[in-house]
């Protein structure tokens, strides 16, 4: 039982803030970081960051890495990894932090990400008065991960919840009448819905309910709610989809 | 290998116990060794319906607290070999019951060498059924062809697979069966009940019964017998026929249609 584990050995994925350097110029780097610093103090303050020496590594001769993470913890920023294509390198071996694969590998999975997004996406408000010419970047990696969607095999039943945290829901049967499915993203449902479901519940206006036959109780995107009493009896047992446009509930046949 | 059968519904009122007992009966008819348990404590019935109400003298409350042994506590049934009844308390309520309690006399039951043991379920999703499901390797749901019933039915199965030993050992599920009962044939027809089709397209899970609407019922209550053992009804003929496909057997379903009227009967009925 739990009780009893002590400790537990398990692979994670967490988001953490990657900080990229394109200069190796430490007065520019120290000017940078304090005026972002600056802009949300609160925000930055003892945040675990990575930093990103791809672009700077071939530079090799020219960058004090014990200097440089003694600069970024002054903003009070805690480098935690640092990422870097050459691991042998005489840069990496001066690196007081452990190493993680940056370079060819990543930039490629980077790449392909920002190709299938737009760039509004994908950073955040810190990020997004940066002007292309600056030289230092601060960027989230929190969209790019992408957490698998929960999978539901089975019906779900009269007074049974199941909920999608951060994720789609998949169910592969029915909602029962008294059942209640919630998602923070979208929900396709393999069956018929009698019951709830709630989508973007977390307040993502661009999720979408989709069901094999809509008998539901009640359909809700981002808030935004109808009871089966206001759904046009030509789309009830249909196969269906529901979403918002611009704060109207729209149901359609799929 | 003792196999636990629970037969439960959520809803009151809808054939549990009547169930129970012509499930019971059925299997032991068919030579194997059965106790059927009443877990409505403080309701208890399933002595008047097997006719043993006189000779209760310990009950399951007694067993769980280990005032009476097994033995002591188990009645013989007088018509039917192999056939054992282990009452509830009429004057205890459900709170007598623990899952530590009941697993020792599950314990005790599966020592006897028990083929079946059938738990009827009290009406409710509260302690008292969740109890008598916990340990369930198959579980019969009785259904009456209405709405309600149908829904309380989908909300026991939710449990089933949620509170049951089985689900919270990661075991194999739950295997469930549905048992219609009071089913009208006529009414259907009327559209005033629900059909078996709408029910098993509601409820998704494999139908093992379908038990006719029938006057024989009540008698066999009334009498102390179990209504399987009335071969001459259509209601015990149904109980008979699902102990066919509990063990296994595929038969097609009878009763679900109405009965044509003959010339007379359209004329004075």
């Amino acid at each position: 039982m739990s009780s009893n584990i002590g400790v537990e050995l398990k692979g994670g994925m967490y988001t953490f803030m990657s900080l990229k350097l394109h200069t190796s110029d430490m007065h520019v780097i120290d000017e940078r970081l304090a005026d972002k610093v600056q802009q949300a103090p609160g925000f930055f303050k003892n945040t675990p960051v990575v930093i990103d020496f791809t672009l700077i590594e071939d530079q090799n001769d020219l960058v004090d890495a014990h200097k440089l993470l003694e600069c970024i913890r002054q903003h009070q920023l805690v480098p935690i990894v640092a990422s870097i294509s050459d691991k042998s390198s005489p840069l990496a071996q001066s690196i007081a932090i452990p190493l993680i694969d940056g370079g060819a590998r990543r930039a490629n999975v980077e790449k392909s990400i920002s190709e299938d997004l737009t760039a509004a996406t994908l950073t955040s408000s810190a990020t997004s008065e940066i002007t292309p010419d600056v030289n230092l970047a601060l960027s989230r990696e929190i969209e790019y991960v992408v957490k698998a969607p929960l999978l539901i095999d089975k019906p779900v039943r009269s007074g049974q919840q199941v909920y999608a945290r951060d994720t789609d829901l998949i169910v592969m049967g029915q909602i029962g009448p008294g059942a209640e499915v919630i998602a923070d993203n979208n929900i396709h449902i393999y069956g018929p819905l009698r019951g709830r479901a709630l989508c973007g519940v977390s307040g993502n206006t661009n999720t979408r309910i989709f069901c094999q036959s809509l008998e539901a109780e009640l359909v809700s995107v981002a808030g935004n709610y109808r009871m089966l009493e206001t759904i046009p009896e030509e789309l009830r047992g249909k196969p269906a989809q529901i979403w918002l446009d611009e704060d109207r509930l729209n149901i359609e046949p799929l | 290998m003792t196999k636990t059968i629970v037969v439960t519904s959520g809803k009151g009122g809808v054939g549990k116990t009547t169930t129970s007992a012509s499930i019971a009966t059925g299997l032991a008819k068919r030579g194997f060794k059965t106790v059927v348990i009443d877990f409505d404590v403080g309701l208890r019935n399933l002595d008047l319906i097997m006719g043993c109400e006189r000779r209760v003298v310990y009950d399951l409350v007694n067993l769980v607290n280990q005032e009476a042994s097994l033995h002591q506590t188990l009645i013989k049934d007088k018509r039917i070999d192999n056939l054992y009844i282990l009452p509830a308390s009429q004057t205890r309520d459900k709170d007598a019951l623990t899952i530590e309690g009941i697993a020792r006399v599950m314990h005790k039951l599966k020592k006897s060498k028990f083929d079946y043991i059938i738990c009827d379920s009290p009406a409710g999703i509260e302690k008292g059924a969740k109890m008598a499901l916990y340990f369930a390797d198959e579980a019969i749901v009785t259904t009456n062809p209405e709405v309600s019933s149908v829904r309380d039915s989908d909300r026991i199965l939710g449990i089933l697979q949620s509170e049951s030993k089985r689900s919270k050992m990661n075991e194999e599920p739950v295997k469930e069966h549905l048992l219609i009962t009071r089913y009208n044939p006529t009414r259907v027809k009327d559209g005033q009940m629900l059909s078996v089709d709408d029910i098993v397209d509601l409820l998704a899970i494999p139908l093992l019964g379908i038990i006719p609407e029938s006057p024989s019922v009540l008698d066999s209550s009334n009498a102390g017998k179990p209504v399987i053992l009335d071969d001459e009804s259509e209601a015990g003929q149904a109980y008979s026929d699902a102990i066919d496909r509990l063990l296994g057997e595929s038969k097609p379903h009878r009763f679900m249609e109405a009965p044509k009227k003959g010339f007379l009967s359209r004329l004075f009925g």
